[in-house]
């Protein structure tokens, strides 16, 4: 029976008008950090990814929205090359950016990568070890062993994810153990633990209550001071209120990316005003 | 009934209507046909309990009159007095072995002894053999008598289950045709037990005679000799100081003492011997079997466990998708070579193939190399590898693939390489599924009847442990082999029968066991990854 | 760590690189090797044993090996060749001699020949009684299993009685197959006084791959999406209407293709027959010299894979014997590989036409 998260927070839902996090003038956003330059993708004879091009600046948090299957997780998934796994799998055209390295240069080694780019998935994915091995997974296979370092990473990290009071008794219980939202903090943890400049959140609070999601979404707000990220989301209330820049896509293709704000506002596009203002989607 | 309810019921008709066959529906009849072949399998396993047990359970009774006899007729006397004679027959083999390497040259043309020595020891060594003379011929005189009586026993227990199985039939008058001699046993057995005193004397010379060749031994000029001797002289003291305990179990023995079923069941269970139609006494001690099994076991799965496993990994996480999809049917197809056929193929190629090796020069560090014996417990252990390692692959490979793929995804995405995550993350979360693979491929391999019944050496004696691995090239039987070699030439009904099913409820038990304890540990893990 | 590379997903060659690297190496090499095991068996036993069955000449099949029993090899010096003759032949050879020695009135040569039993002839009645033995077990496992997998998955509830059934099939698939052969003999054999008969022999066989059909046919039918089930009984059918119109026809082909595993299992087993249905040899064919119809039945037959056994056994390896030997051996792994390979061929096919 999973526990449910302590509950006295301010459910912050809102059904009518999106709360803004903070306005952000897209022109005046810090040097972009992860580029996107006409990108297009396939899985086997499948196009799926049509001329994308994108900045994302540095510590900001960026929403990716859309219907299903608009191919926004493919995109993010594109970023730390999680798509390499998938047979059939290619980058067709285009070229993706990190710092101005090109992210598919025959000399990136995939596993540097993604040790700078973290993801948090869809569903939550503890490893069926303890609180404390699961945090501090990624510090060990890099090689720490140092037992003081690995502590102090652990606290910090779950800390970080806002769940170092709810489990600091019962760190070496299974991490499976925990409830739903607890689990997803704690794959944030696990992903914060090792320090990455850049973290990918693939529709991290699909799977949660209300309560849980809040939670979460207080969190990604206080890691935007520290990390950049990147969410996909089908909600866009979410996106309306933790991202500051939002891309719309639509059947692959990139239709309007422009700060929150004017996306839920005033969208250019007819299509992204249709779909934020729910007529399709 | 009241008008109303009827015409709801016609309104709308949901109620149950009664059945056509017997009362009951077809769904109820269909569902039954089908309920009743499910049901096929429990009592085909009920069948074969019973009927394991049925032709089985006899033995213990008739194991428990073969003590019996064996004891009645002096044969466990007799016994004794040959124990104390092989005691001196591995004497004189030992001597026999410093003879031989006397005679061995240390240097060529320059034997380790001179000619006068070896005479002297040759002397010695002729003296010594005919220090035991009088023993041998006392345990031949017994050993006859002791036959005889047993022989006499055996008749009355024949004419006695004869006269049974008429008066059974109703034939009372050929019934009561058949005598039954009434043995005395005691006075059949008196010559035996009168002969302890010759026997005390006999080996009180003995003795004394040997303490005295023990004070005189030959003196030998290499050093390496005089090792040899001074451990020799060991063994002789030690052997005479086991003198006395054998006068006492033989002051002891009571030829009416009661064997216990208990001890029948002992005997079988943890028996070194099956020695069977000998004309002296029949063993059915089933250690060596269950000895033979396990070594062959074991050789098979330390083969197939690495290669089955590893073989696991490297398809299901780091083949690519066509060799994955490539390699995966083909070694399915390796299972479906028959056990035969693999039998066969160790007669004509793998057991010949192995000697050769063996006898090249550079591998003789490896132990058990050279082998003596083309067919023994490696070739048949190399063969049922090949049986288990499809089964280990399967499962093992199974169990990876039920790993939930986020957890590699997690891995990878936090900068794991690929080996990193196979070893911390994926192989312990299959690690239950492997263990039962490997506990299945267990099963597997020890009821695995034709390689080892082909292959393993047949020899019927708990293989030699003190040659530490070498013991692997050793020729063994087995549990499953016994059953299938001599299944064919017994009596139905007789002890020797029964007792392969015994071996057979034997097998079965350790089957279910292994099979058991796999399924747990399975469920265990099932309930853990849901 | 290092930062002096030009860029900070720069790959660097090191020793976890190169440990990785060995690792991968290690496991193929174990995935290899298996593989190379399993080739050169197959290999030498299809080698040697094309060799006793094909012939370079027309018609290219040694056909007496196909269509005559086994008999006893006879080799002997005359007139200074060594010649080879069936047993048959070999007496015919030395009347025709003796008489000509009589025509001739002197002494018959003698003839020392070195006889090898079961070497000459051919080995059809034991593909006959192969054949036979598999065929009825397959019709009475596959009856039992299926109707059984039937049962388990589609009508069965959560119980005591369904948990009891599962691990009786669970532990009957580990039960060894000697182990087998013992219950058949005494059961069918001693028990029902069957005799060591071909019925003795399906059921014996039929048993013992029982949970191995129930098991694969499960697996077909769980394959078959829950939706079909609930449109049926949505639409008011019967569970037996279910079954019969939206499960059956989508599973029965999986069932089938993963039965003949099974089968090849049935044809491939020698311990559970040599008690039950197995005889050393038989001079009848199984239709020949039959009283009573149900007299086919009751009577034991040869069996390749027991045959097999009996020559690798019970006679010396040479020149002479290797031939019906291999022979034997490989027209067996013929039967039984065309049985594997077609389930797994099937199986493929049957996974790419699956479409939901």
């Amino acid at each position: 029976m999973p526990v449910m998260d302590s509950s006295n927070t301010d459910l912050r839902i809102r059904t009518s008008m999106p709360a803004f996090a903070s306005p952000v003038d897209i022109h005046q956003a810090p040097r972009a950090l992860i580029e996107i330059e006409n990108l297009d993708f396939h899985y086997g004879p499948h196009k799926v990814l049509h001329e994308i091009s994108l900045q994302i600046p540095e510590r900001q948090v960026t929403a990716f929205i859309g219907p299903s299957g608009c191919g926004k997780s493919t995109l993010l998934r594109c970023l730390n090359r999680m798509n390499d796994l998938i047979d059939g799998a290619r980058v067709g055209a285009g070229r993706i950016s990190i710092r101005g390295i090109d992210i598919h240069r025959s000399d990136v080694d995939v596993i540097e990568l993604r040790k700078r780019l973290g993801m948090v998935f869809q569903k939550s994915n503890p490893f069926p070890k303890s609180i404390y091995e699961n945090v501090a997974y990624g510090l060990r296979i890099q090689g720490v062993r140092d037992r003081s370092r690995l502590d102090e990473a652990v606290e910090r990290s779950l800390q970080g994810a806002g769940l170092w009071d709810e489990v600091k008794d019962r760190l070496h219980t299974s991490g499976l153990g925990l409830s739903g939202g607890q689990q997803q903090r704690l794959c944030i943890a696990r992903t914060i633990a090792v320090e990455p400049e850049i973290i990918l959140m693939d529709e991290p609070c699909s799977a949660l209550d209300p309560i849980a999601t809040a939670k979460i979404e207080e969190l990604i707000k206080e890691l935007r001071s520290k990390f950049t990220i990147v969410i996909v989301t089908h909600n866009m209330q979410q996106a309306a209120r933790c991202s500051d820049l939002t891309a719309f896509f639509y059947l692959g293709r990139l239709v309007e990316f422009s700060p929150t704000r004017t996306i839920f506002m005033n969208p250019v596009n007819p299509q992204t005003e249709a779909y934020v203002s729910g007529r399709f989607g | 009934m009241p008008p109303e309810k009827i015409n709801s019921v016609a309104a709308f008709p949901v109620t149950f209507r009664p059945g056509r066959y017997a009362g009951l529906t077809g769904n109820q009849v269909v569902r039954g046909f089908f309920g009743g072949n499910a049901i096929v399998s429990v009592v085909v396993l009920g069948l074969i309990t019973l009927f394991l047990l049925r032709e089985g359970h006899g033995f213990f009774g008739q194991n428990r009159r073969n003590l019996e006899i064996y004891r009645a007729a002096g044969l466990e006397f007799v016994d004794i007095l040959k124990r104390q004679e092989e005691g001196f027959g591995s004497l004189n083999r030992t001597l026999f072995e410093i003879r031989l390497a006397a005679g061995r040259e240390k240097e060529p043309g320059s034997p380790m002894a001179t000619a006068a020595e070896l005479e002297a020891f040759d002397a010695y060594a002729s003296e010594l053999g005919d220090a035991a003379g009088p023993l041998r011929e006392l345990v031949g005189e017994l050993v006859e008598t002791a036959s005889a009586i047993k022989t006499k026993l055996v008749m009355n227990e024949d004419r006695l289950a004869e006269r049974q199985h008429l008066l059974a039939t109703g034939r009372q008058s050929e019934a009561g045709s058949i005598r039954i001699e009434t043995i005395d046993s005691e006075a059949e057995l008196r010559p035996l037990l009168e002969s302890r005193a010759r026997h005390s004397a006999i080996s009180g010379s003995l003795a004394k005679s040997l303490v005295e060749l023990s004070e005189r031994m030959p003196s030998m000029s290499a050093p390496e000799l005089q090792v040899l001797l001074g451990e020799f002289g060991e063994l002789l003291r030690d052997y005479v100081a086991s003198f006395p305990g054998i006068e006492r179990q033989l002051a002891e023995w009571r030829h009416d003492r009661e064997v216990s079923i208990f001890s029948a069941i002992t005997a079988f269970l943890f028996g070194r011997e099956w020695l069977t139609a000998s004309f002296w006494q029949d063993w059915y001690g089933v250690l060596p079997l269950v000895t033979g099994s396990f070594l062959i076991s074991l050789i098979a799965l330390g083969l197939a466990v690495p290669l089955g496993v590893g073989a696991a990994v490297y398809v299901n996480q780091i083949a690519r998708p066509s060799e994955r999809s490539a390699i995966k049917p083909c070694i399915e197809f390796i299972s479906a070579i028959p056990s035969v056929v693999l039998g066969f193929f160790g007669i004509a190629v793998l057991g010949e193939a192995l000697r050769k090796v063996s006898h090249i020069a550079w591998l003789e560090w490896i132990p058990g190399f050279p082998i003596a014996e083309r067919l023994n417990a490696l070739t048949a252990g190399c063969l049922l590898g090949l049986i288990a390692v499809p089964i280990i692959f399967s499962l093992a490979e199974d169990a990876l693939q039920n790993v939930p793929k986020s957890f590699k995804e997690a891995s990878l995405a936090l900068g794991a390489s690929r080996i990193q995550t196979v070893v911390r993350i994926i192989l312990p979360a299959g690690i239950s599924g492997i263990i039962s693979a490997v506990l299945l491929g267990l099963g597997r391999v020890i009821g695995e009847t034709m390689v080892v019944l082909l292959c393993a050496g047949n020899r019927i004696a708990i293989p030699d442990f003190s040659a530490g691995p070498g013991v692997m090239t050793q020729p063994v039987h087995t549990m499953t082999g016994i059953i299938a070699q001599e299944m064919g030439e017994v009596v139905q009904g007789g002890i020797h029968y029964r007792a392969l099913f015994a071996v057979g409820i034997l097998l079965f038990c350790l089957s279910l066991m292994i099979n058991l304890t796999a399924q747990r540990i399975l469920g265990r893990y099932r309930l853990l990854s849901s | 760590m290092s930062q002096s590379s030009t860029h900070p997903y720069q790959s660097r060659p090191g020793i976890r690189r190169a440990a990785e690297r060995i690792a991968f190496w290690m496991l193929r090499v174990c995935t290899y090797a298996v593989l190379a095991c399993g080739v050169f068996v197959l290999s030498d036993v299809v080698f040697k044993g094309a060799r006793a069955v094909f012939r370079s000449e027309f018609p290219f099949v040694n056909v007496t090996f196909f269509t005559e029993a086994p008999e006893s090899l006879h080799v002997f010096d005359y007139e200074g060749r060594k010649v080879e003759m069936g047993d048959r032949e070999f007496r015919a050879f030395r009347h025709r001699e003796s008489q000509k020695a009589a025509a001739e009135n002197r002494e018959p040569l003698p003839i020392e020949s070195q006889s090898f039993v079961y070497s000459a002839g051919g080995i059809l009645p034991c593909i006959v009684g192969t054949v036979l033995l598999t065929v009825g077990a397959t019709v009475i496992a596959l009856l039992l299993g299926i109707s059984s997998a039937v049962y388990l998955s589609e009508y069965a509830r959560q119980g005591t009685m369904v948990r009891f059934m599962r691990l009786a099939i669970l532990n009957l698939a580990g039960v060894p197959s000697i182990v087998f052969g013992l219950f058949g003999m005494g059961l069918f054999v001693i028990y029902l006084k069957w005799n060591v008969s071909l019925l003795a022999g399906w059921f014996t066989l039929a048993f013992m791959v029982l949970p191995l059909v129930i098991t694969a046919s499960e697996e077909a039918l769980k394959a078959v999406p829950k939706g079909f089930r609930e449109a049926s009984l949505a639409l008011g059918a019967t569970p037996w209407q279910t079954i019969r119109k939206a499960v059956l026809p989508h599973a029965l082909s999986g069932m089938l293709t993963s039965s003949i595993l099974c089968v090849a299992r049935v044809a491939g087993e020698t311990a559970p027959i040599m008690f039950t249905a197995a005889y050393v040899v038989r001079d009848k064919l199984p239709w020949q010299g039959l009283e009573h119809f149900g007299d086919f039945f009751f009577q034991g037959v040869m069996a390749l894979p027991y045959h097999i056994y009996v020559v690798s056994s019970k006679i010396p390896q040479n020149d002479y014997t290797q031939r019906t030997q291999y022979g034997a051996a490989f027209v067996f792994l013929l039967i039984v590989g065309l049985i594997a390979a077609s389930s797994i061929i099937l199986r493929g096919k049957l996974r790419q036409r699956q479409t939901w």
